[in-house]
């Protein structure tokens, strides 16, 4: 498994820490062009909540669309971060470490971002302020805990408190790090944020417990979040074709599933921007791509099963929505393109060993996932609200409006930006992860082979 | 015998003392067939009490066929469930080794050929399985009138030539095929070897299963390439097989049971158990067995995670359904949570949840006991036995719900209580899967001697800084 | 403030066989809630306001083709769906057995607009505008509702509470003659129905109109359909809703009492 050129620990901090200590060139026009499409979105949002929601395309049985659509997109992606990080950390999976940091990050952001859907989706977001917090002490009037709609901020703001804590603690190494490679008021900051690292064995003993107690204490939070969020939709008895028992599994590996093609996009833009080409190395792609044929097929498991259940039973408006989905215009264009993008294009790609360390394919494989996994829950929310029940006399079909699709748009320039800004001022490969894995690593001799060999904390 | 084996105990220091063996390159294929072809009393014993207990299921059989018939599906209900229980637990057991082939983990070694060998135990279960072809209700409805379906809920929607009695016999047929398959080609290098050694008709058999090995590179090659491709089709078979089974034979005979989230659910469950069951026979061959040599804590102490998380896992599931059943509220549904749940079979719904989540969790969360060869063991056993209680609640429940052919529940049937020969079925169902396989572990040696001598290449003990740790070797 | 204790339970009683599809609940009901002017474009948006709609279906072929009328208006359901549903609890049951919304509370997350089966909620899309020679013809005892909140049926509350301050109370709170009946109150729909095709009352009230189909409904469940006396369902009766609105079905001379449709 070990590939790569050998490196001494101070090239590693001036590779690694290239990202923060000099500015690339093509820095400054990126960031300007997604500030720009940025500013659309915010004049966008600005229009709409001044008209009001009859900007978009929703109607009377389609209440939820685009922006729900987005919402859970984004939360799906957030699994990612914990799926690598806690898990592989538990499974002792040695490949992790350099994709930990950029797992958890993006975790971060694409969990803010999906929570602004929601709050842009009420149309009159001041109002939210009733909902999240329970506002009226006096009166007694608190938050219905009865609706899954109080269980999602619930678990988001949970799992967004207790990723930022994960991401934190990975962090303070690389502060201490950083703290001393910096003068004036960044080495301030960093000397702050540091914590009073030194280093000595107490701080990396309790660093370590942290760590592993988050993995384990943030499992469940991981796939409660986005059980939580199929359960707004497997809760509403009325909408037939979103009452399924299978959501809760379906939706986490659903999350996974893009969640982990997105890290890996990622990755491989983050070697490219960066010249990390000695860190994020093509063996780390080729495990990632690996685990996604797992996920991928587990997920083709579960979808198959909501499918056929939801045929299964034979009622006559279940089967309604099913046959909008499959053969109405657009929405069976739409579900071809989603099964191929989601399986079976990216699947085929990943079984070549050769492809899996293609960058270029990679890069395709796990776009398409991407696509793929938005047409999901677009295919899931909005064809069951058109055909809802068996009054023809009120279906109506759904066409997002330029707005929503404006601002659909500007939530990936959104997730890009905070990254790249987030670059600029905290490494995206932890060091100290990167060096723990090669203080680990040592050979074995079998016969005349030399197979590389870690040692094994447990 | 087993003083045969010297083996250096690894890491001797504090909670990991015990935790890796590392035996003897050069004698295990020698000590492994001994252990193999000698017959202790203990086993004597054992074999003994597995035949009386298959003995008794036979005759529970017997009357229940000649006094029932199999007109009806009712008094079958406990038939099924004992099969249920068998199929989910020995069909999901080969999987076992071919999972943690698949991830390269060292510390499956010793304990994959124990998994695979329940390949025979698959081999029973198409036998097992032909009276409840006979006793399940036909799909079309023989005599439709009112509001009844013409067509009961299936998976067959247009009821195609055969189904379901072909197809499902197939599927295990099929099933059973793959899993044997692995089995020969993962026993066929132990075989090959000890063909030589061996007396009598083992002599004969191993030559006639292994006569083509000679250990080539290219056999090697081919025959690593076989198991994992074998493997991951076994997988995918075993998912759908039980997809099928769980759908025909449970949801479908419960009238509106529409539940996506079951057939995963009863696939998570068998690994649990599954799980369960290998820890618990390699903790026997490590007590009574005489092959501590072989069996370090480590296969525990691993296993005991991927098991805590099935537990999980599996509570989950059953979550999922749960809630959104409960949540909808819409009548059928709630006439099947009461049914299944809350009402007649509450007693051993309870204890199901129990022995499948609340005490191994409980155990499992702790590591000192997962450390331990016992507590994994004991988990994995409570894992059985709630998985016995799912199978006889699910199934005595959907067998027993009077007319299959209702459109939706309208009312919640009473429990049926086992009489004796139910009793005596679900026991001999047990002996049946002890006594083939305590005869199949004395033609097939319970070790996988290839993979145990390859995982000493590939893990030793190195001292890094101050302490000994395991070092692990990972051929890409 | 009502201050009466008398127990109400409402109800509505919808009898399809008098139904002609003439549209005049929905207009009464347009004029007498406030709602806003459904023109062209709210149709061409689907986000028409229709608190009750009359939904027409063609039973038969041609040439012996029949149109059906089913009035659809809020439920009011005894286990509504929309109800668990909402954040903020903008949406409860009332002690008098109605399904009633606080617009101050809505914040418009729609999620109760997905979870009514019979999509008879609306969402304010945009702020209701009426034209400048309208304004004087809106209801005052009637909320004018802003954009983003949801709005549904009310069984005319205010006519109800206005009903109650003017007779209950001043007779100390017994149930009398001079209590609410079904024939001294009504919803705006009832009222302006021609052919008495709906009928409102007081499922409580031993003498109202209502009450032998709630009766024989109640005691006949979705399973037992087939020996109720009365020509009474409810609508979706399988989603387990309760709703308090019972349906008669059609009588249909051909074909005995069995022209039932169940939505």
């Amino acid at each position: 498994m070990q590939e790569g050129r050998v490196l001494s620990t101070r090239e590693m901090n001036r590779d690694l820490l290239r990202s923060i200590l000099d500015t690339p060139r093509w820095f400054w026009p990126v960031v300007t062009v997604l500030g720009l499409v940025l500013l659309i979105a915010a004049i966008a949002i600005g229009i709409m909540v001044n008209r009001g929601l009859g900007v978009t395309g929703l109607n009377r049985p389609v209440a939820w669309g685009f922006f729900i659509t987005n919402f859970v997109f984004w939360i799906g992606i957030s699994h990612a971060g914990v799926m690598l990080s806690a898990i592989l950390r538990l499974a002792k999976a040695e490949w992790r470490r350099p994709a930990t940091r950029a797992a958890e990050v993006l975790t971060l952001f694409s969990l803010m971002t999906a929570m602004i859907m929601p709050i842009v989706h009420t149309g009159r977001p001041w109002r939210i302020l009733y909902w999240v917090f329970p506002y009226d002490f006096a009166r007694g009037i608190w938050p219905n805990i009865r609706t899954p709609l109080v269980w999602d901020p619930s678990a988001i703001l949970t799992y967004l408190t207790s990723s930022t804590l994960f991401v934190i603690i990975a962090l303070i190494p690389d502060f201490a790090v950083l703290r001393d490679h910096t003068t004036g008021i960044a080495h301030r900051v960093y000397s702050v944020l540091a914590m009073g690292w030194e280093g000595n064995a107490r701080q990396w003993k309790l660093q370590i417990v942290a760590g592993v107690l988050l993995s384990a204490l943030i499992l469940p939070v991981f796939v409660s979040v986005h059980s939580i969020v199929s359960w707004d939709f497997g809760m509403a008895a009325s909408v037939k074709s979103w009452h399924s028992t299978v959501f809760a599994p379906y939706f986490v590996v659903g999350a996974v599933h893009s969640g982990v093609s997105a890290v890996a996009f990622a990755l491989i833009l983050l070697r490219w921007c960066y010249g990390w080409q000695d860190y994020i190395r093509h063996e780390h792609i080729d495990a990632l791509g690996r685990l996604l044929i797992v996920v991928a097929t587990g997920w083709f498991y579960f979808l198959v099963m909501e499918i056929l259940f939801g045929m299964y039973g034979r009622e006559p408006d279940e089967l309604m929505v099913r046959q909008t989905q499959f053969t109405y215009w657009p929405y069976n264009a739409w579900f071809i393109v989603f099964v191929i993008t989601t399986y079976f294009i990216p699947v085929i790609l990943w079984l070549s060993r050769a492809w899996r360390r293609n960058l270029w394919i990679m890069s395709i494989a796990c776009i398409s996932v991407n696509i793929g996994m938005w047409l999901e829950r677009f295919l899931i929310i909005v064809p069951g609200l058109i055909n809802k029940q068996l009054f023809t006399f009120v279906w109506a079909d759904y066409r997002p409006s330029i707005f929503e699709i404006i601002i659909v748009a500007a939530t990936f320039a959104l997730v890009t930006m905070l990254m790249l800004l987030f670059s600029r001022v905290f490494p995206l490969v932890p060091l100290y992860d990167v060096k723990e894995g090669d203080v680990l690593k040592t050979q074995v001799q079998i016969g005349r082979r030399t197979v590389p060999a870690t040692f094994r904390e447990d | 015998m087993a003083s045969s084996a010297e083996h250096h105990q690894g890491g001797g220091h504090g909670q990991h003392a015990g935790m890796w063996v590392f035996p003897r390159r050069e004698e295990v294929t020698s000590d492994v067939s001994g252990k193999t072809f000698a017959m202790p009393s203990v086993y004597k014993l054992a074999l003994g009490i597995a035949a009386v207990l298959a003995a008794l299921g036979v005759v529970g059989f017997a009357i229940r066929a000649s006094s029932d018939g199999f007109g009806s599906p009712g008094p079958w209900g406990y038939y099924a469930a004992i099969f249920s229980f068998v199929f989910m637990v020995t069909g999901a057991a080969p999987l076992v080794a071919c999972a943690f082939r698949f991830t390269k983990s060292h510390w499956r070694r010793p304990l994959s050929r124990v998994s695979e060998l329940f390949a025979i135990v698959g081999v029973v279960n198409i036998v097992l399985f032909i009276p409840l072809l006979l006793a399940m209700p036909p799909i079309k409805n023989p005599d439709a009138q009112g509001t009844d379906l013409e067509v009961r809920r299936t998976l067959w929607f247009e009821v195609p030539i055969g189904a379901p009695y072909t197809w499902d016999l197939l599927c295990f047929v099929g099933l059973a095929l793959c899993s044997v398959a692995i089995l020969w080609l993962s026993a066929t290098p132990d075989m090959a070897q000890a063909r030589a050694t061996a007396t009598g008709f083992r002599r004969g058999l191993y030559t006639a299963l292994a006569g083509w090995w000679y250990g080539t590179k290219r056999q090697w090659n081919h025959q690593k390439a076989g198991l994992a491709l074998l493997g991951a089709f076994y997988f995918m078979l075993i998912i759908f097989v039980q997809f099928i089974f769980i759908t025909e034979f449970a949801m479908s005979m419960v009238p509106f049971w529409k539940d996506s989230v079951l057939p995963p659910m009863y696939t998570v469950m068998s690994f649990q158990t599954s799980l369960g069951l290998i820890l618990i026979v390699l903790f026997i061959m490590r007590k009574w067995g005489g092959y501590e040599g072989y069996l370090g804590k480590a296969p525990f102490w691993s296993a005991s995670k991927i098991l805590l998380g099935l537990t999980l896992l599996w509570t989950y599931h059953l979550f999922a359904f749960f809630i959104t059943y409960w949540y909808g509220r819409l009548e059928v549904e709630q006439n099947i949570l009461k049914y299944l749940f809350t009402q007649p079979y509450l007693p051993l719904f309870l204890a199901n949840m129990l022995f499948s989540f609340l005490v191994p969790f409980l155990m499992l969360i702790w590591n000192p006991l997962r450390r331990s060869a016992w507590g994994p063991s004991l988990a994995g056993l409570s894992a059985l036995v709630g998985a016995l209680l799912f199978n006889l609640r699910t199934f005595a429940a959907a067998f027993n719900t009077g007319n299959h052919y209702e459109f939706a529940l309208s009312h919640v049937p009473a429990a049926v209580l086992p009489d004796i020969w139910d009793i005596f079925m679900v026991l001999g169902g047990l002996g049946i899967v002890a006594l083939v396989y305590l005869v199949s572990a004395k033609v097939f040696p319970l070790i996988s001697i290839w993979e145990v001598k390859e995982g000493t290449l590939y893990q030793k003990m190195d001292t890094f800084v101050r302490g000994e740790y395991l070092v692990l070797a990972k051929p890409e | 403030m009502v201050t009466s204790r008398i127990d109400h339970k409402w109800g509505m009683v919808v009898d399809l066989d008098r139904c002609n599809g003439c549209q005049a609940c929905v207009v009464a009901c347009q004029v007498e809630n406030n709602l806003p002017i459904n023109d062209k474009n709210a149709f061409l948006q689907n986000r028409a306001y229709e608190w009750i709609r009359i939904e027409r279906y063609w039973e038969g072929d041609y040439p012996n083709i029949k149109a059906r009328f089913i009035p659809i208006l809020c439920q009011h359901c005894e286990n509504a769906p929309c109800e668990p549903v909402c954040p903020v609890f903008a949406t409860y049951r009332n002690d008098e057995g109605l399904n009633v919304q606080l617009y101050n509370r809505c914040v418009g997350t729609r999620y109760c607009i997905n979870n009514c089966p019979y999509q008879v909620r609306f969402f304010n899309y945009w702020h209701p505008n009426w034209p400048e020679r309208l304004q004087n013809q809106l209801n005052p005892d009637v909320t004018v509702r802003t954009r983003g909140i949801t709005e549904k049926c009310t069984f005319c509350i205010q006519r109800l509470r206005r009903g109650q301050l003017q007779v209950e109370r001043r007779n100390g709170g017994e149930l009398g003659d001079s209590t609410l009946r079904a024939g001294n109150h009504m919803p705006a729909c009832v009222q302006a129905c021609p052919t008495n095709a709906l009928t409102f009352g007081d499922q409580n009230d031993a003498q109202s109109p209502i009450k032998p189909y709630f009766d024989d409904v109640n005691r006949y469940n979705i399973h037992h359909e087939s020996e109720r006396q009365t020509r009474g369902y409810r609508m979706l009766e399988d989603m387990n809703t309760k709703p308090n609105v019972i349906y008669l079905k059609k009588v249909d001379p051909n074909k005995g009492s069995s022209g039932g449709h169940h939505g």
